[in-house]
């Protein structure tokens, strides 16, 4: 679509504020009696906006015909995704017109987590939530709590001002796959505690640590994108893609060189590396001298061929190749971060990058400074912006204080369902329970929600004011705008607006913090008040900086430190347990959210190309020694809980290794979700990664056992007897 | 005005993300078959990934094939349908699909080498408000036909009529199937081979180009692109 015809297309942000909006909203679908110049029946239009399916921040625009979205696609203006959308962004619209989806306010009629509820009208929920405020606003205002996923943008500047002036502490927000250990891994070695720019479209050498940068981590649609461009763009130049990891995922499946290691040690493999580059002289880094100490002289390639398992001739091999194809990227991704060691695996990446010269080049990684999309906004630029953290530590300090009864209300909001993915040995369910009085913001009852006392519907980000921030993918400055695109569905309000009118009635400091009428005078006043055409920018989809890069200089690049080589630590005996456990977020499911959609559930899964299950992945040998054929019903189970689930036999995972898909296993959420076999989080223990406090997610040694169980695996058909490979390329 | 569509699926850029599979849903309103129904081979989806093993032991490495409808010149589905429901359309060389002429007999399907027609077993429901997503371009099909990829025809027709209204030729990239235009790394290269300006133009004369089951001679307008080996081209 070329940008004149795009603006042509959304040229109609009157309509939608006529639609739009959280105030009293005219209920039927064509209410005028001469309608506005633009709207013509039969013709579709489409506005711009963002996509919430997972913390990338994409741009999307939805086609609106006769006043519902019909489709969504990619913004072709936005820097992040440049028209191009994941198969989770496309099923936005399921969640828009979920069957299952809350339209009245629901009020508790059984004991708390019994999931028995009854409707009530918007008066009764909104005075429930106003009696628990008010009570604790003079006795206990520190009583209040907070408990939503990452929030970005005035939404998360709306309810960090709430809080703050009410006297409560900060939210606490919990992502299960924040970016921790790459956040501790970039202070250590460049000292800036920031996401980087990793420009892969450019790069001719990309060396991947259990990154699997195309599924699901930081921004799928961006670095996917830029791995077709790094593949084929260019006129003669090919990109070389060396993927290290105990397991073939799909990411790991598009490189030119799969090399399997032993699970928890990715790092060693990159030290392996770094100790060829600086060995043999093959980088001009100045850094190089100064590292090579006893730590990194010890790294030979015999001694980490022996830990990971890799060819000492592979190690040298990928080194001379890596230090000669400039530029070059060296990334870690999920995989690497759930371990115990997971900064160091970034750490190591990182330190490669820095041998190579990588930092502030094209086709190498720069640090741009997101906080300068908002030059006015002061202190306030740091909830605007702020860095995508998984707030393990601090959702695990508040679990504890909640069980001491330190808060009298909680408020929950967002995609986030602690309930489903915190580990079981933090309690999360009792822990709540234990709070007087829990109010959700959902639009669905998953199984966080179903614990409170009262869940208020909000809309989905379709209906919706809002901004965002991408954590990747722009050179700091691109703002994302949401609009409703729609009427909104339900008898939903949007949680900022909920928060800004309890202010109003709180009175005091609390309504002095948040002077707006409603959220988008809010937004507006905060985008206007920084010199920008806001009817322009909505059309667009966003503020896109023209500027180019605006990249920091990294304090310690010159002279990095010498990560410092730590194992990797199991949990459980290894003859009881002799299987390590490999979990992974799901590309259709994330971490569990996408699991209500049909059109999620039956997108075959690229590697076992199963639908609406779970399984769990072994090599054909372990399978062998213990019995188990493809397709079996297994339990798996770990010191800390056993779950069904069927087993795929995959000939490139790590041999000891058990490989899973998290997502699956809800025991609420809907009938899509729920009773599809066990959740994988029940098996984790409560653990640390060093360094960087996440959850330690590949921490824990499990065993299989056959089984059986109910029904059996479903795959998409398999043509592979009819289709030899070789006849395919 | 003729046309010739075709469609290219670069093996070096596809990454086996699946994001086509779910826009080619969304787009043709196509039904979810639900997990019973599914195993009993019974999935809707117009387009599959399929996904191949390479080799055994330590070399072992999958391969992602995404399988459209191939749109032969030469369509083995076609030639056995008894009632013409599926047709060769002179106009845009379409293998094309009459819903309402199609008696069900499933011969196309299993005439087809490439197993990408499905068959309506059940009448699709959309529970409310799941109905408000339909596509109004298109049908929903009943129970007891075949359907099939189109290649998007309600885009291309839709393409076709802005075209005449404005009294021009249809530009290259105006239009689009679903599964093109959200393909995350570009891997799916469409239209009109008869513009030998387009791009889909210069990409057929790319000598990684290969199709599959060539030895069949069905002349596939959905055509690959070798992956390569190597840096450097």
């Amino acid at each position: 679509m070329k940008r004149r015809d795009f603006l042509k297309l959304g040229g109609a942000t009157a309509f939608a504020a006529l639609f739009g909006g959280c105030d009293n909203l005219p209920k039927k679908l064509v209410p005028f009696v001469i309608p506005p110049e633009n709207y013509t029946l039969g013709e579709s239009l489409w506005y711009a906006s963002v996509c919430r399916q997972c913390p990338a921040g994409c741009g999307i625009v939805v086609r609106v015909s006769e006043g519902r979205a019909k489709k969504i696609e990619g913004n072709p203006l936005h820097p992040v995704n440049s028209g191009k959308l994941c198969a989770r962004g496309q099923a936005g619209l399921q969640a828009l017109y979920h069957p299952e989806r809350l339209g009245r306010p629901l009020k508790l009629s059984g004991p708390r987590g019994s999931g028995k509820f009854t409707e009530t009208s918007w008066e009764d929920a909104l005075s429930i939530l106003m009696t628990g405020l008010k009570k604790i606003r003079a006795e206990a205002p520190g009583s209040l709590l907070m408990l939503a996923e990452p929030m970005r943008g005035h939404r998360n500047l709306v309810v960090h001002r709430f809080l703050r002036a009410f006297g409560a502490p900060a939210p606490v927000a919990w992502d299960p796959f924040g970016h921790d250990a790459l956040l501790a891994a970039n202070e250590d070695v460049f000292g800036i505690r920031d996401i980087p720019e990793y420009d892969i479209a450019n790069a001719r050498y990309l060396l991947s640590f259990s990154g699997d940068f195309l599924e699901t981590w930081l921004s799928p649609v961006h670095y996917g994108r830029a791995y077709g461009r790094m593949r084929q763009e260019r006129p003669t130049v090919r990109g070389k893609f060396v993927h290290f990891g105990p397991r073939l995922s799909m990411t790991a499946a598009n490189a030119d060189v799969f090399l399997p290691i032993a699970p928890g040690t990715e790092g060693f493999a990159a030290l392996g590396i770094a100790h060829v580059m600086v060995r043999e002289k093959l980088t001009p880094s100045p850094a190089a001298s100064s590292l090579w100490t006893a730590g990194l002289r010890q790294m030979t390639p015999e001694t980490v061929g022996e830990k990971t398992g890799l060819r000492p001739s592979d190690i040298e091999a990928v080194a001379r190749e890596f230090a000669g194809n400039q530029p070059g990227l060296a990334i870690a991704g999920d995989g690497a971060a759930g371990c115990t060691n997971g900064t160091f695996h970034f750490s190591a990446a990182a330190l490669l990058n820095v041998l190579a010269g990588n930092l502030g080049k094209p086709g190498g990684l720069s640090f741009p400074d997101r906080r300068s999309a908002f030059p006015r906004a002061g202190a306030d630029a740091s909830t605007l912006a702020p860095l995508p953290e998984s707030g393990f530590a601090s959702v695990r300090n508040t679990l504890e204080k909640m069980r001491g009864g330190a808060f009298q209300v909680a408020l929950l909001s967002g995609e986030t369902n602690p309930a489903f993915t915190l580990p079981a040995g933090l309690k999360f369910p009792e822990s709540l329970l234990s709070v007087p009085l829990v109010v959700s913001f959902s639009s669905f009852l998953d199984e966080t929600s179903s614990l409170s006392d009262l869940v208020l519907p909000v809309p989905t980000y379709l209906e919706e004011w809002g901004d965002d921030i991408a954590p990747a993918g722009h050179s700091g400055d691109a703002v994302g705008l949401l609009q409703p695109v729609i009427e909104p569905f339900r008898d939903a309000r949007p949680m900022p607006d909920i928060l800004i009118a309890a202010a109003k009635e709180l009175g005091g400091p609390v309504a002095a913090a948040l002077p707006w009428k409603n959220f988008r005078e809010c937004l507006e006043q905060g985008y206007t008040g920084m010199g920008v055409n806001l009817e322009n920018a909505r059309r667009e989809g966003g503020i896109f900086s023209r500027k180019g890069s605006l990249s920091r200089t990294a304090k310690r690049a010159g002279n990095p430190p010498l990560p410092k080589a730590i194992e990797a630590s199991y949990e459980g005996d290894a003859a009881r347990y002799p299987l390590v456990l490999h979990v992974y977020p799901s590309i259709a499911l994330s971490d569990g959210r996408g699991a209500n959609l049909s059109w999620l559930q039956e997108m075959p899964d690229p590697i076992s190309t199963a639908v609406w299950r779970n399984w769990v992945e072994v090599h054909p040998k372990t399978a062998e020694s213990l019995g188990i054929a493809d397709g079996d019903g297994v339990v798996v189970t770990s010191p800390f809980g056993s779950m069904e689930a069927f087993a795929v036999l995959h000939p490139a995972v790590a041999k000891g290794t058990a490989a899973m898909p998290l997502g699956q296993g809800h025991t609420r959420y809907g009938r899509n979700a729920a009773g599809r076999g066990g959740n994988p989080f029940s098996l984790l223990p409560v653990k640390d990664t060093a360094g960087a406090k996440s959850h330690a997610r590949q921490s824990t040694r499990v065993s299989i056992a056959k089984a059986r169980i109910k029904g059996k695996l479903v795959r998409t058909v398999n043509v592979e007897g009819q289709w030899k490979y070789e006849n395919i390329l | 005005m003729k046309h010739k569509w075709a469609m290219a699926i670069d093996m070096d850029r596809c990454t086996g993300c699946g994001a086509c599979v779910v826009a080619c849903v969304a787009e043709n309103n196509t039904p979810t078959a639900g997990e019973e129904e599914a195993g009993k081979g019974r999935l809707m989806q117009w387009l599959r990934v399929s996904r191949f093993w390479k080799k055994e032991g330590e070399e072992t490495r999958a391969i992602f094939v995404p399988t459209p409808c191939m749109h032969c010149e030469k369509a083995p589905c076609e030639i056995v349908c008894p009632v013409y429901a599926t047709y060769h359309d002179e106009d845009d060389h379409l293998n094309a699909m009459v819903y309402n002429r199609c008696i069900g007999t499933r011969y196309c399907a299993n005439n087809c080498p490439y197993s990408v027609r499905v068959f309506n077993w059940w009448p699709a429901k959309w529970e409310k408000p799941l109905d408000e997503q339909l596509n109004p371009d298109l049908s929903v099909r009943s129970r007891g036909v075949m359907e099939k990829c189109t290649y998007c025809i309600q885009r291309i027709r839709r393409g076709k009529e802005t075209a005449i209204k404005e009294g021009r030729k249809i530009r290259d990239g105006e239009v689009m199937p679903a599964c093109a235009q959200t393909c995350p790394p570009g891997a799916i290269i469409f239209g009109d081979l008869l513009d030998p300006e387009s791009e889909i133009s210069r990409t057929v004369k790319d000598t990684r180009l290969f199709k599959l089951m060539e030895h069949l001679g069905t002349e596939p307008s959905t055509v690959y692109l070798k992956k390569q080996k190597g840096p450097g081209r």
